[in-house]
């Protein structure tokens, strides 16, 4: 049976599901006060905030393309799913966030007496810059990401 | 010369007869992507050609046998009202089991045309059909539709004013074997002879008898002929006769079905891609969790910036009315009344049209299905099935509407159990106190509260459906069937349209009944109590305990003071009976926000309430009685005020037991102080 995905799609499936899994987990450690070595300077260099629930949908999100990494290891051409879904997810998030980022920055003219010493970079969160990875596997794989359209061969045909 | 003719749009549930409805008659009925979004009929009118058509759009049924109450309103129009045609939608990416409800609809005997519908999307599929060849098959129309689009709808309403001056030249028969046929040919006799029957097809019902169908069966009780009736059927093994009924029907359809088309099996859909993960028995239920997180602290964050313009302009209107009213009282109704309590309500406006917004977006792209299938095992536990989820998610934007929604359950019971659960989903109107809470309180944190406070609610009514299902509800699980529809990119325009159908009912609500409500908190706050000698809306008396409110409030308050509030909140709680928006607007109206330059947030924050009283104040809002309109339903959809008192009971009582709970022990040990 013809094979839906090479060594590109294994590979960013790793690199993506371990980036979101660690990432989350710092969300999620620092959010209940759990020292997991990682230095202050660099936790705050990597944008990682004590925010339990967002730290939750990261490894929810690394999760998914662990699985997809592990079904395609398995030889299973639908793994691929994982991997497209993997990507629509981390996307749905920075776009979140983004939106956090602008209403935000819009608050802050709107009532600036309750912005006074605050920066954007205080609501950047590392589900954005996570999702340039995505939007880099999007562009890749992009005439893939039709609903309708026939994506992959259904296992034993 | 005008002709009027009614034409009955039926078919299973989520195959796009709605679109079809909203196309051909320019409505705009909700249209949603899963199974079971229209319950009741709607009508619409369209003429064509000289003929004045009524349309009547019907739930979605799977077979003239009906077990669900949205599926019997269904089959009761099209055989007791006799619509001049009946246009069956079908889903084109799912014939074989759309065309079981055709054979059911040729052998009653009804002028029959077929919409083809979603005939794209089975396209893109890699599925041909051969609609000529189909038609052929059949003898009646087939029309192809794209009815999100309006594609084929000329054409459909072009065969319809055909149709309805056809001769009919054959009779549509299916033939089910020996044993059968000899009971239906008895049967038939039987009903021949009685006048009662004659208003139905009588191959068609004597089949459904056989077929055990009960409301069938009860109908046939009240004829004269019964006991005749009853010992044919006597005769007969109903299940084995159902089953043998349906095997050759099916074997009729995949004779059809393997000449007029061909379906690729062989491959995997995006639809089957996005499912495979988000249905994951791993995955599903945190991926289901992290969504609805993602859209609530959409729902809290993005719009703090639009909350605060809406702020401004109501503290601008009540500082120009109070410039431009010479007359203290009526200065003071404008103000403190009608700015303050309709601001402190319509500042939320974006919060619920953000919330309305990810609801349309879950539903219109077929996630709502998905929701319920992984929900199943769940609910399973606690006695119900995935399909009681639906209407649970559905309670997230208005409770009445979701208790409407559990109509397509069929059992019984397993309905009446997710109606008396479904008030506790956190309805849109709840969140504005949640907002001014958690905002007051929990700051940035906000946003994890309010879903908690979600969570809460799904908490809540997951366990009282296990103790209701062991207790006074007792019943056999039912399984569960749940087809799930193709996945659709939602598009923009029909989500913001969705998004403004539901808002525009808290705008409407705003403008009415919450207006109304905050007027009567208004002028009770300003009438002086009884024997306390001040007069009418001055300082002294305005929202005071010498007011008539505060007297109301005082007799009330020995019931809440346990969980940390005061009179204003007991009578708060009190108006927000009416609609619960008012909790808000009569906490505007007390607490004097009118002439405050302050917020209502920044003055409960600034020790009008402690956060352990806040909290609780959330945690009570979203547990006690339901809204009017919300009880109002509950009655009518349970037939019966001792399951409504029950509801209004058990939720108040359990709303007080938990905020009990949580002031008291929160404050033994110092949370949040």
């Amino acid at each position: 049976m013809e094979q839906h995905y090479g060594k590109t799609e294994i590979t960013f499936a790793a690199l993506a599901g371990l980036l979101y899994t660690i990432s989350g987990i710092y969300h999620i450690a620092e959010g209940i006060g759990i020292d997991i070595g990682i230095y202050e300077g660099m936790a705050r260099s990597l944008f990682i905030s004590g925010d339990i629930l967002g730290g939750f949908c990261l490894v929810v999100t690394g999760a998914v393309f662990l699985y997809g990494f592990k079904e395609m290891m398995q030889g299973i051409n639908a793994g691929v799913s994982f991997l497209y879904v993997g990507i629509l997810m981390s996307l749905v998030f920075m776009m979140i966030y983004l939106l956090i980022m602008g209403g935000n920055l819009l608050d802050s003219f709107i009532v600036p007496e309750d912005y006074e010493g605050w920066s954007i970079m205080e609501t950047f969160r590392p589900g954005i810059y996570l999702g340039i990875l995505s939007i880099a596997g999007l562009l890749y794989w992009r005439d893939r990401f039709s609903l309708h359209e026939v994506l992959a061969l259904r296992e034993g045909a | 010369m005008t002709e009027k003719i009614t034409v009955a749009l039926a078919g299973n549930p989520n195959v796009g007869k709605t679109s079809i409805f909203n196309a051909i008659t320019g409505s705009k009925q909700h249209v949603g992507n899963w199974p079971g979004v229209t319950v009741e009929r709607k009508m619409g009118k369209r003429k064509h050609k000289d003929v004045e058509m009524q349309v009547v759009d019907l739930p979605g049924t799977y077979s003239l046998t009906a077990y669900s109450l949205d599926e019997i309103i269904a089959r009761d129009f099209i055989i007791e009202e006799k619509p001049d045609i009946v246009v069956q939608v079908i889903d084109a990416t799912n014939l074989e089991r759309n065309l079981y409800l055709t054979t059911q609809l040729m052998e009653l005997g009804t002028r029959l045309i077929i919409a083809l519908n979603m005939t794209d999307l089975a396209l893109a599929k890699g599925d041909s059909i051969d609609v000529q060849k189909m038609q052929e098959f059949l003898e009646v129309p087939v029309i192809s539709t794209i009815g999100s689009r309006g594609g084929g709808i000329e054409e459909l309403l072009d065969s319809v004013t055909k149709e309805i001056h056809r001769t009919r030249t054959s009779e549509n028969i299916f033939v089910y074997g020996v044993e059968i046929e000899k009971s239906a040919e008895e049967l038939e006799n039987v009903l021949a002879e009685d006048p009662y029957f004659s208003h139905y097809p009588s191959r068609w019902f004597s089949m459904k008898l056989l077929e055990g169908d009960e409301n069938i069966i009860k109908k046939a009780e009240e004829s004269e002929n019964y006991p005749q009736i009853r010992k044919i059927l006597q005769r007969t093994d109903a299940d084995s006769f159902e089953a043998k009924i349906a095997d050759q029907r099916y074997k009729t359809i995949q004779t059809m079905l393997r000449q007029v088309c061909n379906i690729n099996t062989d491959r995997l859909s995006g639809s089957d891609m996005v499912d495979r993960v988000v249905t994951n028995k791993y995955l599903g239920i945190p991926i289901f969790l992290s969504l609805m997180w993602a859209a609530f602290e959409i729902t809290f964050t993005f719009a703090t910036p639009f909350m605060n313009i809406i702020d401004i302009f109501f503290g601008w209107l009540a500082e120009t009315a109070a410039g431009v009213i010479t007359v203290s009282w009526l200065a003071s109704l404008v103000g403190d009344g009608m700015i303050a309590g309709v601001g402190s309500v319509l500042i939320f406006l974006p919060n619920i049209l953000l919330l309305f917004f990810m609801i349309s977006l879950m539903e219109d792209s077929g996630y709502m299905s998905r929701a319920a299938f992984i929900m199943d095992k769940v609910m399973s536990k606690i006695g119900l099935h995935g399909k009681s989820f639906i209407p649970l998610i559905m309670g997230f934007g208005c409770n009445v509407p979701a208790i409407m929604a559990t109509r397509t359950i069929e059992d019984s019971r397993d309905r009446l159990i997710t109606i008396l659960i479904t008030p506790f989903m956190s309805c849109g109107a709840r969140l504005p106190v949640y907002v001014l809470l958690a905002g007051a309180f929990f700051g940035r944190d906000a946003g994890i509260v309010i879903f908690g406070l979600y969570a809460l609610g799904i908490f809540v009514a997951l366990i009282s459906a296990k103790l209701m299902r062991s207790t006074i509800v007792k019943g056999e699980d039912t399984p569960f069937i749940m087809e799930l529809p193709s996945y659709k990119i939602p598009t923009l325009k029909g989500s913001i349209l969705h998004m403004w159908e539901r808002g525009k009912i808290y705008l409407k609500k705003a403008g009415g009944i919450i207006l109304i409500g905050v007027v009567g908190v208004w002028i009770l706050a300003s009438i002086p109590a009884p024997g306390s000698g001040g007069t009418f809306a001055s300082e002294e008396i305005y929202g005071t305990t010498d007011s008539m409110i505060g007297f109301i409030g005082q007799i009330i308050e020995p019931l809440v003071a346990p969980l940390g509030f005061d009179w204003k909140i007991a009578v708060a709680l009190l108006f927000g009976v009416v609609a619960k928006e008012i909790v808000v607007g009569s906490m505007g109206v007390l607490y004097g926000v009118g002439d405050n330059e302050d917020s209502l947030s920044e003055i409960l924050a600034a020790g009008a309430m402690t956060p352990l009283a806040g909290l609780g104040l959330m945690v009570f809002t979203l547990l006690y009685v339901p809204c009017f309109a919300c009880i109002g339903v509950i009655k009518r959809e349970t037939g019966s005020w001792k399951w409504t008192a029950f509801q209004l009971f058990y939720g108040t009582g359990l709303a007080w037991i938990f905020a009990f709970v949580l002031y008291q022990v929160g404050s033994r040990m110092g949370l949040f102080a």
